[in-house]
């Protein structure tokens, strides 16, 4: 018997194609209107919010949310808790410190100097750590967090000791003062707006599903010829200088850098942003950031309440809503339909 | 000579304190199934226990065991009302994350209710300090020594010979086998995770007139387990004794002869060295792959 590709199978192949690039024109439709309408949102808020603190607040809650970004880019990008993230936000920090105080450079290229040692120092972390995977992987890149807070509070004549670094020059991007609450909050809001369409950009490339394959089944992946550890590496060096760009901009909020940018404290707030807003929904860091700072700033909680109310909060998600809180609005619609439809029928 | 003796000595009662932590560890990934990130938590709990208890006049020989106790029935109403749930869920890494939140939120709720200080534990042992052979022991440290020595060995027996202990080791080879031979799994992990989690809270209630009882004292025995377990292999009941004994004579040596401000980082580079050389740690199984 002869085998040939039928008719019918070269036009169903030729639907898929004509409603896959239907789909696509969709979601780029919504993509730029999404877009405008961040766009319109950063510029509102910052013409409209004149109060210095809420504005300052709010671009800290940006950077913070590049952090909260590049945690997501390990947890829902290939499916590790990456505890140990805040190394590459605190190198950021520490880049952005050493290089104005200590090289004399300007902001810019400070910040610029901590993601590049970032994403180096990735390199040849995740050669050795990404060999591991699951908790092994989790603790271990914990435990170097630990290493570079005892290097931090060691190495005096390079970070300051355990006192930190502090009484920087004013800091400014090109023309633009960071020390302005509008203009710093303009300024974070914009990088990690960009932050969040490269990353779409990434997850709708070849290597985004790559890493999307490798999140769901590593060892399938594997056999249909993806190379997991290649992948994995790749996508810890993309998450580490989008870590190093949240420590730096964090700078000119806080105005010190202490070893305690290591604590694994700080990993647990962007990971806890990251399960607020969904794991899966590239834009959701973003809104757990802003639910994470908002809510407790409203509320004025005692930070250790606020610790006690959070961690609660993420023990029943996981429990109840594994992707994220949005998932529980699909479980009440989905149910609300249920319920309809048996009221219809009867 | 006599510095290097007393080194050693120090490291082996340091290690003596980690291996409990270790074993209790190491007994519940292999058997629960989970990277216990809330043992810090448990640790603390039992130094508080033992601090509450001591200070409404109980003895604290007598307040020792009933610290045990109190913190294994929080393990036990942990592992009924949140492990169980979370385990079965289908990602992968949500166990992780909730022990982690767990931790987190049992540290925060000491704070609230004990405050950020540290506590007082008082021991009859006191200060009192003898002379072996030239060398300083503390008494309290001594005890400590003998105290786990003593559980360790028991622990070791009572699997061994005893029918509970068995099926411990069985669900540990293999949980599915374990399953069709009749045993009640979940019962063995619920029980292995109380135990895990008790023997945390005895390291903690050991080690508090020592070191005092304080919100965060947890942190540092976490990861010392963590770095124990895996050097042992996790898992691994003997690696984690050998882990521990190694690892407090490794931090003694280094602390004596190298750095005191480097210490801190010893146990995640020997962490490394090994997972490079021997990535199923020093006594562990060779598996196919991890979790």
């Amino acid at each position: 018997m002869e085998l040939s590709p039928t008719p019918l199978s070269a036009l169903s192949a030729g639907r898929a194609d004509r409603s896959r690039a239907a789909r696509d024109a969709r979601s780029a439709r919504l993509t730029k209107i999404l877009l405008a309408a961040a766009v319109a949102a950063i510029a509102g808020f910052g013409l409209v919010v004149s109060d210095a603190f809420i504005l300052t607040l709010a671009g800290y809650t940006c950077a913070f949310g590049l952090f909260a970004l590049s945690i997501n880019v390990m947890l829902g990008g290939i499916g590790e808790v990456p505890l140990g993230q805040c190394l590459f936000f605190g190198v950021g920090s520490y880049g952005a410190a050493i290089g104005m105080l200590k090289l004399g450079l300007p902001f810019e290229a400070a910040a610029l100097l901590g993601m590049a040692v970032a994403v180096v120092a990735a390199a040849a972390i995740g050669v050795v750590t990404l060999r591991l995977t699951g908790a092994y992987f989790s603790i271990v890149s914990w435990g170097l967090t630990g290493v570079a807070m005892v290097a931090a509070i060691n190495l005096e004549g390079l970070t300051g000791g355990p006192l930190g670094m502090f009484g920087f020059p004013p800091i400014t991007i090109g023309p633009l003062q960071l020390g302005t609450p509008q203009t710093y909050f303009y300024v974070t809001a914009a990088m990690l707006l960009l932050a969040v369409l490269f990353l779409v950009a990434v997850r709708r490339s070849p290597f985004g599903a790559a890493m999307e394959s490798v999140r769901q089944n590593r060892h399938l992946a594997q056999s249909v010829g993806v190379d997991v550890t290649r992948v994995r590496l790749k996508a810890f060096m993309l998450s580490a200088p989008l870590a190093a760009l949240g420590g730096a901009l964090c700078v000119p909020y806080a105005q010190i850098v202490t070893p305690e940018v290591f604590n694994v404290g700080n990993t647990v707030d962007g990971l806890l942003m990251v399960l607020l807003g969904g794991s899966q929904i590239i834009a959701g860091p973003v809104i757990g950031a802003a639910i994470f700072t908002l809510i407790p700033h409203f509320l004025e909680l005692d930070p250790n309440v606020r610790i006690l109310l959070f961690s609660s909060v993420i023990i029943l998600i996981m429990m109840f809503a594994p992707g994220g809180l949005h998932q529980l609005g699909l479980a009440l619609r989905d149910r609300l339909r249920r319920s309809n439809d048996a009221d219809q029928s009867r | 000579m006599e510095l290097l003796l007393q080194t050693l000595v120090n490291g082996l009662v340091l290690g003596a304190g980690y291996a409990v932590v270790a074993v209790g560890l190491t007994l519940i990934f292999g058997i629960v199934g989970i990277a216990n990130f809330a043992h810090g938590a448990y640790f603390a709990l039992g130094a508080y226990a033992c601090h509450l208890l001591t200070g409404q006049g109980v003895n604290y020989f007598l307040a020792l065991p009933l610290s045990v106790l109190l913190v294994a029935a929080v393990g036990l109403v942990t592992e009924l009302a949140v492990v169980r749930r979370s385990l079965y869920a289908d990602a992968h890494h949500s166990s992780l994350i909730v022990m982690f939140a767990l931790g987190q939120a049992v540290v925060a709720a000491l704070i609230l209710i004990f405050g950020p200080d540290p506590h007082p534990v008082p021991s009859p042992l006191g200060q009192t300090t003898f002379t072996l052979f030239g060398i300083f022991v503390t008494a309290q440290r001594a005890f400590i020594f003998v105290c786990s020595a003593v559980v360790l060995a028991g622990f070791g027996l009572w699997l061994a010979y005893t029918v509970k202990g068995q099926q411990l080791v069985a669900v540990a080879q293999n949980p599915r086998g374990a399953l069709y031979s009749g045993i009640n799994v979940p019962m063995i992990r619920t029980l292995s995770f109380v135990l895990g989690v008790g023997a945390a809270g005895l390291a903690g209630a050991l080690l508090s007139p020592i070191v005092t009882a304080y919100p965060t004292m947890g942190h540092g025995a976490l990861i010392v387990g963590f770095t124990v377990v895996i050097l042992g292999g996790m898992g691994s009941i003997p690696g984690a004794m050998f882990g521990a004994l190694l690892m407090g004579i490794a931090n003694a040596l280094f602390e004596t002869f190298v750095s005191v401000s480097w210490t801190p980082a010893l146990g995640w580079i020997l962490v490394i060295l090994t997972l490079l050389f021997w990535p199923q740690g020093l006594l562990g199984r060779a598996q196919l792959h991890r979790h």
